[in-house]
Parts: structure tokens; C-alpha cells; sequence
């Protein structure tokens, strides 16, 4: 039943949508109905174009976001194990989360260009802190008991860092990667919608300006499922590479 | 006796002050080009039928898109759009419908028209020295975008493929031609002004050397149901837009002191007074041929329509004053 339940709920919502579509309460061209987006997303599948279109949007996604991983790990890291780089950095990074970067993007382009990589660096920037912020989390909670077991056998600082602070960290590193994911998608498509000859962000755009609300909702749906695959091959990466960590939530 | 016959009374009047509240419009507008619409809302004084035979609401909106949206959700009446927008309003089968012109992409050195330009000390001496690069645009499937592609077309190269077109806002065009982050740039007043005075720009063509002919760039559009139901509000709301127009044609420079004091426009206002003006008709005519024109070409240059629409049906010139 709880396996089925998702798609009752996704099948509810469908269900509502086709009913205010045939309402007639509403345009079809701001409502369309499931069969005119159905049509769009098949469209959209059968067109080697519009495949490509999808690589351009999932390269910059992943690039920023892979840029993002490792840099993100390296400082969150540093900031959490050494109490003086955590003291210096710390102010910057908690004193910016809020700043929205995408506003900084008309900067991207000039430094950037217009191209791919003023897109990939905003992607960067996004997705750097909360990978970032959790990781750093993640080194400062390792288990003291941990860290002097592993003194009191003699360990090396750099054995200490890869056989238990590292792994000790992981868990939180995976889940700094989770949230930052889906945001790479979403910078990523917001900054094709603004400044882009390609994408799916810029086909969103295309189709909106041509009053072809079916076509966009079709290219948002396959975002959303981009998404959503991305997302779960990210929690099974996690749970292959994290195999002592499994979730088990206690319900009352 | 006497409250029950003063609340009997006051409902009368109450009745009879609603049916002579005259029809809102509700106009969803932009932020250029459109001076004679704002000056309707900056001096009422002018528009002697407005709050008589029609009240006027005048809605902002960034984009085309978004104004249409807004009329699909029935929150509009009418507004300002450009002729190649109502063309694609129309394919997508929207009721709506031209009723009056606000003005044109015309050749003659008294009038301004869209722009491109280049890097002065640039490597692109002509339309044809764009293969390989990028053209900046206000928006994709909008008339700055059409002009482009018209452009490259006309030049033998394939927009998107040959050269790709981009969107990007107008304030950030002029630099990004400078630094070279874009071949070439789009550009309209006050932009346009604003970015010749700071040099190291380069005209390459023009909409109308684009297009090859003069042509409608914004016009007044109403939704049908508004036009049946409330067919003496439009006519009187057009012959105010008309004695309006005809006012700022020939007091134009009092005309943008007004509209500036009023906020409609933020342009420094020595720079917003020595601005070229687009080209208006003061009976605000549709130039109708024009339309037929670009809706061909969308239609078969660009592949931008499935199929060709009926620009006689899209406009309807009776409410104007005779």
C-alpha cells in the first residue's frame, strides 16, 4: 500500500488538473489539458534536438555542481577540523547563504560571457554552500571517543582524517549534496530563461513567449523528472558508499 | 416610517449611481515607447470622456507574455503590445483584436528606429562579418528578436545556426557590446541615446533596414467580449486616445515634462527631451499591410507560426473616430 500510495497522490493531483482544464472556468491556452501535454512531451522525446537541448541544460547542472562537490568538501572540511579557519571563514559563509547570487548575474556575464560559463560558475555558487555549511558541520560532530580510539592506537593525523573523519562526515557531505542538486537544476535553468540561445531553461522561455503554455508545462515536466532521477541516483550513490548509515525513522 | 423611507430612497440612488458608473478599462501597458497611452493617465485633463463615458486603470508589465496571461485570466480589457505579438496571440487563437496604432518602425531622419550596433574599433564592418558570433535581444520571439534574425536572413547567414541570438536585458546591451560579450546589440531609446553619448558604438542596421519596409511596432489591442459589451466606452476611450496623440505630436516636449513629472518615465529628463521619437500617426491608423507583411514573413521565413494568420480579421479600425 505505502508503495502505491505516491502515485494515488500524483494520480489525484493529474486527476484535479484535467477537471479545472474541462471546467471551461479557465483558457485552455493558460489550462491545457493532459492530452494536449502529453502530445507536447512525446513531441519533445521524439526530437533529437530537443534531447540536446536537455545534455546542454544537465552538463552545466552537474559541471557547477561537481565544481561545487569538491571545493565544497575541501572547505567544508578545513572549517570544520581547524578551529581558526572555521572562525575566519564561518562569518562569510553563514553572513552570504541569504544573498540570492542569482542577482549577481549580469556580473557572471561580463566576467564569464554569456556562454556556459558564467551559467556553470553560478551554478557553483549556489550549490557551494550547503555543501559547504554541512560538511563543516558534519568534520566538527565526528565522535571524540572516535578520534582518541584512534589516537590511542597510534594512528597518523592523515590515517585519523581518511579511516574516521572522513567517514564520519560522509553522511552529512551526502546530505549537503541533496539539497544542493536540485538547486543546480533550478539555477541552471533560471539563468538559461534570462541570458540563452540553448537549454531547457531557454526553451521554456521559447515556449512561453510563444503562447504555448502545453510546450513549457512539457519541457517543466521533464526538468522535474531530470530532477528527480538525479535525486535518486544520488541517495542510491549514498547508500552503496555510506552502507553503515542506513535511515531508519522511528515513527510515533 | 421616515428611516425606512430614507433607506428606500438612498437605494435608488445607490442603483441609479451605479448603472451611470461608466465601464473600467483595465489597459495592461509597458515601460517604452508608448507616451501617448501614459499621457491619457498623466493628464486626464486631456482625455475629456475619461471618468464620463470610461474610467481607465493602466497596469505595468515587464513582457508581452505576461500580459497576455494576464488577459487570458480575464484581468485585463485591452493593452499595448506589439502588431507581431498580437499576431501570435491571434495563431493561438485569443479574442483580441487591433483597434488603434501606437506607433511604427519608420524610415526618416526625424523618427527613431530600433537599432543594432556593433564595437566601433570592432572586427564586423557589415551583417555578414556576424557569422560566428552572438546578437544580443531584448526577448526571444519578440520584434527586436524578428529584426535580428530579418537582419542575419537578409545577410545570407542562419540565425541560430550561422549566429546565435540571445536575450539580455536593455540596460547591460551596451557593455556587452564593449567588452565583446555579444557582436552586436539591440538598441531603442533612451538606451540608445544613453549608449551613443558614452561612444565606441557602431550602427549596423536598422528594424526597418531589416524588414525593408515601415511598419507597425506597438499597437492598442481589446478583447472581443469588451468590444461587444461596451462598444461606446472604446469609442470614447479612442477619441480621447486620438485628441491625445494629436496633443503630444504637437506639444511634445510639454508633453514629456508631464509624463516624467508623473513617473511614467525615469530617463533623465535633459536626455529623455532631446531623444528622436518613433513615428506616430496622430489618427492612431493602423497600418494593416505592414502587419500582413511580417505575419508572411514569421510564417514563412522564421517557421515562427504553424500557419498563416488572418491579419483583416485581427484588426478592427471602426471604433477610431471617423
Amino acid at each position: 500500500m505505502s508503495r502505491v500510495l505516491p502515485f494515488l497522490f500524483v494520480g489525484v493531483v493529474l486527476a484535479i488538473w484535467e477537471a479545472a482544464s474541462r471546467s471551461g472556468l479557465w483558457s485552455p491556452l493558460l489550462f491545457p489539458s493532459l492530452a494536449r501535454i502529453l502530445d507536447q512531451l512525446m513531441l519533445f522525446f521524439s526530437r533529437a534536438e530537443m534531447l540536446a537541448e536537455a545534455r546542454v541544460s544537465l552538463e552545466r547542472a552537474l559541471g557547477g555542481f561537481a565544481l561545487a562537490a569538491l571545493a565544497g568538501i575541501l572547505l567544508g572540511m578545513v572549517m570544520g577540523r581547524s578551529k581558526a579557519l572555521g572562525e575566519l571563514l564561518d562569518p562569510l559563509f553563514s553572513g552570504t547563504y541569504a544573498v540570492p547570487k542569482l542577482a549577481l548575474f549580469p556580473i557572471f556575464i561580463f566576467v564569464f560571457g554569456i556562454g556556459s560559463l558564467s551559467k556553470v560558475a553560478l551554478v557553483f555558487l549556489e550549490c557551494l554552500y550547503p555543501i559547504v555549511i554541512m560538511t563543516a558541520h558534519g568534520a566538527r560532530e565526528v565522535n571524540r571517543a572516535l578520534l582518541w580510539s584512534a589516537q590511542n592506537m597510534g594512528a597518523s593525523r592523515a590515517t585519523i582524517l581518511r579511516r574516521v573523519v572522513i567517514p564520519a562526515t560522509a553522511p552529512f557531505i551526502f546530505a549537503g549534496f541533496r539539497v544542493a542538486l536540485p538547486v543546480a537544476m533550478i539555477v541552471v535553468v533560471i539563468t538559461e530563461m534570462v541570458a540563452s540561445a540553448d537549454g531547457l531553461g531557454y526553451q521554456v522561455i521559447y515556449a512561453l513567449s510563444s503562447l504555448r503554455t502545453d510546450r513549457m508545462l512539457a519541457v517543466v515536466i521533464v526538468i522535474a523528472a531530470l530532477g528527480y532521477l538525479l535525486d535518486k541516483a544520488l541517495v542510491l550513490a549514498r547508500d552503496r558508499l555510506i552502507y553503515w548509515e542506513k535511515l531508519d525513522t522511528y515513527y510515533v | 416610517m421616515t428611516r425606512i423611507l430614507l433607506s428606500v430612497l438612498s437605494l435608488v440612488f445607490l442603483g441609479d449611481a451605479l448603472a451611470q458608473t461608466p465601464p473600467l478599462i483595465r489597459l495592461g501597458r509597458g515601460f517604452a515607447a508608448e507616451e501617448q497611452v501614459w499621457l491619457m493617465s498623466a493628464r486626464p485633463d486631456l482625455a475629456p470622456n475619461q471618468g464620463k463615458r470610461y474610467q481607465l486603470k493602466q497596469i505595468l508589465f515587464q513582457a508581452n507574455p505576461e500580459r497576455f496571461q494576464a488577459f487570458l485570466a480575464g484581468e485585463l480589457d485591452a493593452g499595448t503590445a506589439p502588431g507581431l505579438a498580437v499576431i501570435f496571440a491571434r495563431a493561438q487563437g485569443m479574442d483580441m483584436k487591433i483597434v488603434a496604432s501606437v506607433c511604427l518602425e519608420a524610415k526618416g531622419e526625424q523618427y527613431f528606429t530600433t537599432t543594432y550596433m556593433v564595437k566601433d574599433d570592432g572586427p564586423i564592418k557589415s551583417v555578414k562579418d556576424l557569422k560566428g558570433g552572438t546578437i544580443g535581444v531584448v526577448g526571444i520571439k519578440t520584434a527586436t528578436d524578428l529584426w535580428a534574425r530579418a537582419g542575419l536572413i537578409n545577410a545570407g547567414l542562419v540565425p541560430d545556426k550561422d549566429t546565435k541570438v540571445v536575450p539580455m536585458a536593455f540596460p547591460v546591451i551596451g557593455d556587452a557590446v564593449r567588452t565583446g560579450k555579444v557582436s552586436a546589440g539591440t538598441f531603442v531609446e533612451p538606451f540608445y541615446s544613453a549608449e551613443s553619448a558614452k561612444g565606441g558604438l557602431r550602427k549596423l542596421f536598422t528594424a526597418v533596414d531589416a524588414v525593408g519596409y515601415d511598419h507597425e511596432l506597438l499597437d492598442i489591442f481589446f478583447g472581443e467580449k469588451f468590444l461587444k459589451a461596451h462598444p461606446d466606452a472604446v469609442r470614447a476611450f479612442l477619441s480621447d486616445y486620438v485628441a491625445v496623440t494629436k496633443y503630444y505630436l504637437s506639444n511634445m516636449e510639454q508633453a514629456k515634462r508631464d509624463l516624467h513629472k508623473a513617473g511614467f518615465v525615469r530617463t533623465p529628463i535633459e536626455i529623455y527631451l532631446k531623444n528622436a521619437d518613433w513615428k506616430r500617426d496622430p489618427n492612431a491608423r493602423v497600418d494593416v499591410e505592414s502587419l500582413k507583411k511580417l505575419s508572411t514573413f514569421m510564417h514563412e521565413k522564421l517557421q515562427w507560426l504553424d500557419k498563416p494568420v488572418n491579419v483583416d480579421s485581427m484588426v478592427d479600425q471602426s471604433f477610431l473616430p471617423k
